[in-house]
C-alpha cells in the first residue's frame, strides 16, 4: 500500500460515480482496495480511439481507488558536505554553512538515476487473434504498453518501445520527456500486426544494441520455439537486465472453448485443421498447461518475471506486477 | 424363420436413407483463425481416423435398427422341429357313459362290463403307453395318461344322464393321431353298447380317422333286451278339473312288457293304466289326473308321468312334464266389423280355435263396429277390429285404458281407413302404426318373423305359419304405415315395408294388422294358415303349454308380461335338476336356462313358481341290438386302419413348434437406439 501511495490520484474522475458502476476488489496487504473496473477492462479500453486516452484511463482508473496522496517523484536527497574545491559549480555551495563557519562547503546529494524501460511488443500476425471476437491480443498488448509507458514516463523512466515480428519493425529509442509518451502511443495506436514470429531473434537483437542495462518488458505470446526464446531471454539477463514477460493469451488459447466442427487456419503459417474441438479439448489443456509450466518454471530459474495475461482479463494484474518488479529494483 | 406380416419387409429398404445421406453429406464447419495449431495437431490426426470409422460404425447401427425395425413389424416367428421322440403305444379309449349304459340284465350293469373291459385293456398295455381317456356322454377328455392314471380315471367313471356325442369324440381323436402323436403307435378302442342313436352317429362321421390300431367292444347281453320307456306326452286339455294326457311308451326289447301307467301332480295321482307291449312296439294311451286349479290366475303344474317297474333301465321310466294353464277363466273375443260377411272368416277362425282342447273356452262375440259401445270393451278381453272405424275415435281413452289393463287390441287396417280416426287413436299411442295412403302394387311376405322370440305373439304359430309357406300368398295391396316409436314391427312383406306391428302399452298389447285392399281382412284369413294365423295374434296367454325338454335342448320358459318387467328388474333363479340354484337369463319375454343339470324338474325360485321338465332325448335308451357286420364295416370305415396317416403341410407346420422371436428383435433395437447416440456422442466430444 505504501508502494501505491507513491502515485498521485487524479481528481479529474468521478470516484464516486465511477465506484458505483464499475467498482472491483483486489486484497492489497490485507486491505481491500477498490478500483475502477471500466478503465482496465479490455473491453472498455478497445472502444476508446487515442491511446492516449486509453493510457491514462488504464493508469488512473487503476490507481483510482487509492487515496489521493502527494506525487513525490524521484527527487536528489542530501548525503553529506566536503570542501569545496575549484571546478565546483557555485550553486551547490552551502551558503549558510559560509555564513556561520567561514568557509566554503559543498552539498553532496545522493544521485538516483532513473531507470530505462525498454518495451518489447509482439506484432506478429498470431497477436491479431481475437478468441471471441473482442479484445485482439495486440490491442491488449497495446494498452498494456500505454499504460506502462504513461506510468514509466510519469516516474520520469526513460521508456523506449520496440515493435517486433520476424525483426525489429520500429524502435523508438528511451526518452524521459513527457511528450515523448505521444511518440510511443502514435506508434501503438497505428501499428498492425504482420509476419511470421522471430521472437528469439529479436531478443538477441535488443540485447545487442541496448546500451545501457534496464528494464526489459516483453509483451509477446510467445509462439515461438521455446528453446530459442529462454536463449534470448537468458542473453538479456545475461547483459543484468531486469526481464518481465507478459505472456498474453487469449482465453480460447488457453482453453479450446469451441463447440462443432471447425476448420483451424493458422495465422502465420496457413496451417489448416478440420477438427472437433470437443475430442481435442482435454488433450489441448494439457499441453498447454505443459507449455506454460515450462515457461514459467524455466523464466524462474532465471530471476525473470513471468506473468501469464488472460485478454479477457482486466489490466491490473499486469500493472500491479510491473510495479512490484520497480519496487524491487529501487 | 418365416414373418406374419411380411409386407413390413419391405420397410427394409428404408436404410437406403441414411447410406444416400452418409454418401452426400459434406461435414459442415466454420472457418476459424488460430495461433496454437502445433498443440491441436497429435488429437487431430487421432480424431479423424476415429471419425470415420465412427461415422461407418453409425451409419452401420442405423441402418440395422432400421431393418431390425422392420422386421420387428413383420412379426418373426421362429419354426423348430420338436425333438424327435421315441415311438410309444398311445391308446384312445372311447367310453360310452350315456344312460342306456345304466342298464342291467339281473347280474350287472352294461357300465359295469365295459367299465371291467377297459381296465383289462389298459393291464394289457405296454409299461411306457399313453393312454387319452373319453367319456361319450359327459365329453371329459382326459390325455396323456399313465397306465396308473388311467386305471384310475376309469373306476372314477360315472353314467351321465345325457346321451353320448362321437362326434366330439372323433375330431379329437384326430387331431391327436394327426398331431400331437403323429409318430407314435396310435390305438383306439370304443366300448359302447352301439344303441341305433350312437351307431347313427358314427354312420354321420364326416371323414374318417386314420389310426394304427382300432379295436371295439359290444357291450351287451345275451338275453333279450327287457325296457320300456315314456318316450313323449303331450297335454289335450283340463276339462272339469281333470288334466287329460296323451302319453306314448315304447318298447325298446324284445321282452313283452306288461306295465301300469300312472300320473302324479302334487298329491293328486291317477288310476294306473294298463301298459301292455309287444316287442319294439309303441303305443300312445291317455291318462287323467285330477289338478287342484288355483283360480282365474295362470298356473303351472308339475306332472310325473311314471311306468311300473319290471325293466333293466328304470331311468327311463319316468317322465317329466310342465303344464302351464291360464286358469279357469273365459276369454272373450270381440269381433267389430262392418258387416257379417266381413268377419265371417274370422270368426271361422276363432271358433276353430276355441274348439282345441289346449284353450280354454273362448267366447266370441260379433258386433258392428258402428254399434261399437263402452259395454263391450268391459267384456272383452281381446277386440278385434275390422279397420280403423270412425266409431272407435269415439273410446280412443276407452280402449287406451282397456289395453293398459291388460287387454288384446288387434286391429286390421283398410284401403278405406278413416284416416281422423286414426289419427286420433295413433295420439292415444292405442296404434302400433299410423296408416298412410293405399299401394296398389302386388307383393308377398317375408317367409318368418323378424323375430323368433317376439314378445305379445304365439312364436309356435309363427313357426307354423312359416310351414305353410305364406311367403308364396299373392296380396294384392298394402298401406304405407309409419311406425310408432315404441312399436315393433313383427312380420315384414318382402318389400321392407311392415306386415304386423305391436305396441306394448300397460300391461296389454296393441297390434295392428297391415292386411289389403280386399274384403276378407287379407289373404292370409283365407288361405290354410288362418288359424295359425288366429293363434299367432291371439298370442299364448290362453293357451294350455306344456313344457318338457329334452336333456340337450335349451330351456325356455315364456314370462307374462308381468314376470318379464319383474324379471328385468331382479336377478331371476331357477333350481336345476341336480338341486343347485342357478341364475337364469332373460331374453325378451323368456327365461333361459343353459344347463338344466340332468334329467328331473327344473323350477322357478321366484313366486309363481313355474316347471320344466327335463328328459332323455327320444330314442336314447332304444337298446336295439346291431348287427355284428354292419358294426364292424362302420367301425371300420371311421377307424381305418393299415394306411399311412396323410398331413398336410400346414398340420406339418402346425406340428412345428412356433416362437415368436419379436421379443428379441425389439430388446436388439432398444440396445443398438442406446448405443447410437453413445457412438455419435463420442465422435463429438
Amino acid at each position: 500500500m505504501t508502494l501505491l501511495r507513491m502515485y498521485h490520484c487524479p481528481n479529474s474522475l468521478n470516484r464516486d460515480v465511477l465506484k458505483r458502476e464499475f467498482s472491483w476488489e483486489f486484497i492489497c496487504r490485507g486491505k481491500t482496495v477498490k478500483h475502477n473496473r471500466k478503465y482496465l477492462d479490455p473491453i472498455f479500453l478497445s472502444k476508446l480511439a487515442n491511446m492516449d486516452l486509453v493510457a491514462r484511463c488504464a493508469v488512473e482508473g487503476f490507481f483510482s481507488g487509492l487515496h489521493p496522496s502527494p506525487f513525490h517523484g524521484f527527487s536528489v536527497e542530501y548525503s553529506d558536505h566536503r570542501e569545496y574545491h575549484l571546478g565546483d559549480e557555485l550553486k551547490f555551495v552551502d551558503w549558510k554553512v559560509f555564513g556561520r563557519s567561514d568557509k566554503l562547503y559543498i552539498k553532496q546529494f545522493q544521485q538516483e538515476t532513473n531507470t530505462t524501460a525498454y518495451i518489447l511488443l509482439d506484432t506478429s500476425k498470431s497477436m491479431s487473434f481475437a478468441g471471441d471476437g473482442l479484445v485482439r491480443k495486440i490491442d491488449y498488448a497495446s494498452f498494456l504498453a500505454a499504460a506502462l509507458s504513461y506510468l514509466m514516463l510519469s516516474q520520469s523512466d526513460s521508456t523506449s518501445l520496440v515493435l517486433f515480428a520476424e525483426k525489429v519493425i520500429k524502435n523508438i529509442p528511451p526518452r524521459s520527456k513527457r511528450t515523448h509518451l505521444n511518440t510511443i502511443l502514435a506508434a501503438l495506436q497505428y501499428n498492425r500486426p504482420e509476419g511470421r514470429t522471430n521472437l528469439a531473434g529479436v531478443l538477441h537483437t535488443i540485447a545487442e544494441t541496448t546500451k545501457r542495462r534496464g528494464l526489459i518488458i516483453l509483451i509477446s505470446d510467445l509462439l515461438d520455439d521455446e528453446e530459442d526464446i529462454y536463449k534470448g531471454l537468458a542473453h538479456l539477463k545475461f547483459l543484468k537486465h531486469d526481464v518481465i514477460v507478459f505472456h498474453t493469451m487469449d482465453h480460447q488459447e488457453l482453453n479450446l472453448d469451441y463447440e462443432g466442427l471447425i476448420q483451424f487456419e493458422d495465422l502465420e503459417s496457413k496451417a489448416k485443421i478440420r477438427a472437433f474441438p470437443q475430442s481435442l479439448r482435454d488433450g489441448y489443456r494439457m499441453r498447454v498447461a505443459e507449455f506454460l509450466d515450462d515457461i514459467e518454471k524455466t523464466t524462474g530459474k532465471s530471476n525473470i518475471d513471468y506473468c501469464l495475461l488472460d485478454t479477457s482479463k482486466p489490466l491490473a494484474r499486469a500493472l500491479i506486477a510491473y510495479l512490484a518488479k520497480r519496487k524491487r529494483m529501487m | 424363420m418365416s414373418f406374419i406380416q411380411w409386407i413390413f419387409l419391405f420397410g427394409g429398404f428404408a436404410v437406403v436413407g441414411p447410406v444416400i445421406a452418409h454418401l452426400l453429406a459434406k461435414p459442415r464447419f466454420r472457418r476459424l483463425p488460430f495461433t496454437m495449431l502445433r498443440f491441436l495437431y497429435t488429437g487431430q490426426i487421432e480424431s479423424r481416423s476415429r471419425r470415420n470409422l465412427r461415422d461407418l460404425l453409425i451409419l452401420l447401427l442405423r441402418c440395422v435398427i432400421i431393418v431390425l425395425i422392420a422386421m420387428l413389424f413383420a412379426r418373426p416367428m421362429l419354426y423348430t422341429k420338436p425333438k424327435p421322440q421315441q415311438t410309444r403305444p398311445v391308446y384312445s379309449l372311447g367310453l360310452d357313459n350315456s344312460i342306456s349304459m345304466a342298464y342291467t340284465d339281473g347280474t350287472d350293469s352294461y357300465f359295469d362290463k365295459l367299465k371291467d373291459s377297459a381296465i383289462d385293456y389298459i393291464r394289457s398295455a405296454k409299461t411306457d403307453a399313453l393312454f387319452n381317456i373319453c367319456a361319450l356322454a359327459s365329453g371329459d377328455w382326459s390325455q396323456g395318461l399313465s397306465k396308473e392314471q388311467a386305471l384310475a380315471e376309469v373306476k372314477a367313471l360315472k353314467i351321465e344322464t345325457g346321451s353320448a356325442n362321437v362326434n366330439d369324440f372323433i375330431s379329437s381323436l384326430n387331431r391327436v393321431s394327426r398331431s400331437e402323436h403323429l409318430d407314435d403307435e396310435v390305438s383306439v378302442l370304443v366300448l359302447s353298447d352301439f344303441t341305433p342313436n350312437i351307431l347313427k352317429q358314427f354312420v354321420d362321421a364326416e371323414k374318417p380317422t386314420v389310426v394304427d390300431k382300432m379295436d371295439y367292444k359290444l357291450i351287451i347281453s345275451p338275453e333279450p333286451v327287457n325296457n320300456a320307456a315314456i318316450i313323449d306326452a303331450h297335454v289335450i286339455g283340463i276339462i272339469d278339473g281333470k288334466l287329460t294326457a296323451n302319453v306314448t311308451v315304447a318298447n325298446y326289447g324284445r321282452v313283452e312288457q306288461n306295465r301300469q301307467l300312472t300320473a302324479r301332480t302334487g298329491e293328486n295321482k291317477s288310476a294306473p293304466v294298463d301298459i301292455n307291449l309287444f316287442a319294439q312296439q309303441r303305443r300312445t294311451s291317455q291318462i287323467q289326473v285330477r289338478v287342484d286349479t288355483a283360480g282365474p290366475e295362470r298356473f303351472f303344474l308339475p306332472v310325473e308321468l311314471s311306468l311300473s317297474a319290471g325293466d333293466g333301465l328304470k331311468e327311463d321310466d319316468t317322465f317329466y312334464m310342465g303344464v302351464s294353464s291360464p286358469g279357469h277363466k273365459n276369454v272373450n273375443v270381440l269381433l267389430a266389423g262392418n258387416g257379417a260377411d266381413e268377419m265371417f272368416l274370422l270368426k271361422t277362425v276363432m271358433d276353430t280355435i276355441s274348439r282345441k282342447s289346449s284353450y280354454d273356452t273362448l267366447q266370441i262375440k260379433q258386433i258392428l263396429v258402428d254399434d261399437f259401445a263402452l259395454s263391450d270393451l268391459k267384456w272383452a278381453d281381446v277386440v278385434i277390429c275390422s279397420a280403423v272405424a270412425e266409431q272407435l275415435a269415439y273410446f280412443a281413452s276407452n280402449i287406451a285404458g282397456f289395453i293398459k289393463a291388460g287387454g288384446r287390441f288387434i286391429c286390421f287396417v283398410k284401403e278405406t281407413a278413416t284416416t281422423e280416426a286414426a289419427r286420433q287413436l295413433w295420439q292415444r299411442d292405442v296404434l302400433a302404426a299410423l296408416p298412410g295412403k293405399c299401394i296398389h302394387e302386388r307383393t308377398y311376405m317375408q317367409p318368418n318373423p323378424c323375430d323368433n322370440r317376439a314378445f305379445g305373439v304365439d312364436n309356435i304359430a309363427a313357426r307354423a305359419l312359416s310351414n305353410y309357406r305364406i311367403d308364396k300368398i299373392l296380396l294384392k295391396g298394402y298401406l304405407e304405415c309409419q311406425q310408432h316409436p315404441d312399436s315393433k314391427c313383427l312380420w315384414q312383406f318382402q318389400n321392407g315395408l311392415g306386415f304386423v306391428y305391436l305396441k306394448r302399452l300397460g300391461v296389454g298389447v296393441s297390434i295392428l294388422v297391415n292386411t289389403s285392399v280386399d274384403d276378407s281382412l287379407g289373404s292370409l284369413t283365407k288361405s290354410n294358415a288362418s288359424v295359425a294365423f288366429g293363434r299367432y295374434l291371439l298370442g299364448k296367454d290362453s293357451q294350455i303349454g306344456e313344457y318338457c325338454f329334452a336333456r340337450n335342448e335349451q330351456v325356455m320358459l315364456p314370462l307374462s308380461e308381468r314376470q318379464t318387467s319383474f324379471a328385468a328388474q331382479k336377478q331371476s333363479w331357477v333350481q336345476t335338476c341336480n338341486g343347485i340354484k342357478r341364475r337364469a337369463a332373460v331374453a325378451d319375454s323368456f327365461l333361459l336356462i343353459s344347463d338344466p343339470g340332468g334329467t328331473g324338474w327344473i323350477k322357478t325360485l321366484s313366486k309363481p313358481t313355474m316347471w320344466a321338465g327335463i328328459n332323455l332325448p327320444e330314442g336314447e335308451t332304444d337298446m336295439t341290438k346291431p348287427v355284428a357286420s354292419e358294426l364292424a364295416d362302420i367301425m371300420n370305415r371311421v377307424f381305418p386302419t393299415g394306411t399311412e396317416r396323410t398331413v398336410s403341410a400346414v398340420e406339418v407346420l402346425n406340428n412345428r413348434k412356433r416362437t415368436p422371436i419379436w421379443k428379441y428383435f425389439a430388446w436388439m433395437i432398444i440396445l443398438l437406439l442406446l448405443a447410437e447416440p453413445a457412438v455419435a456422442n463420442r465422435l463429438k466430444r
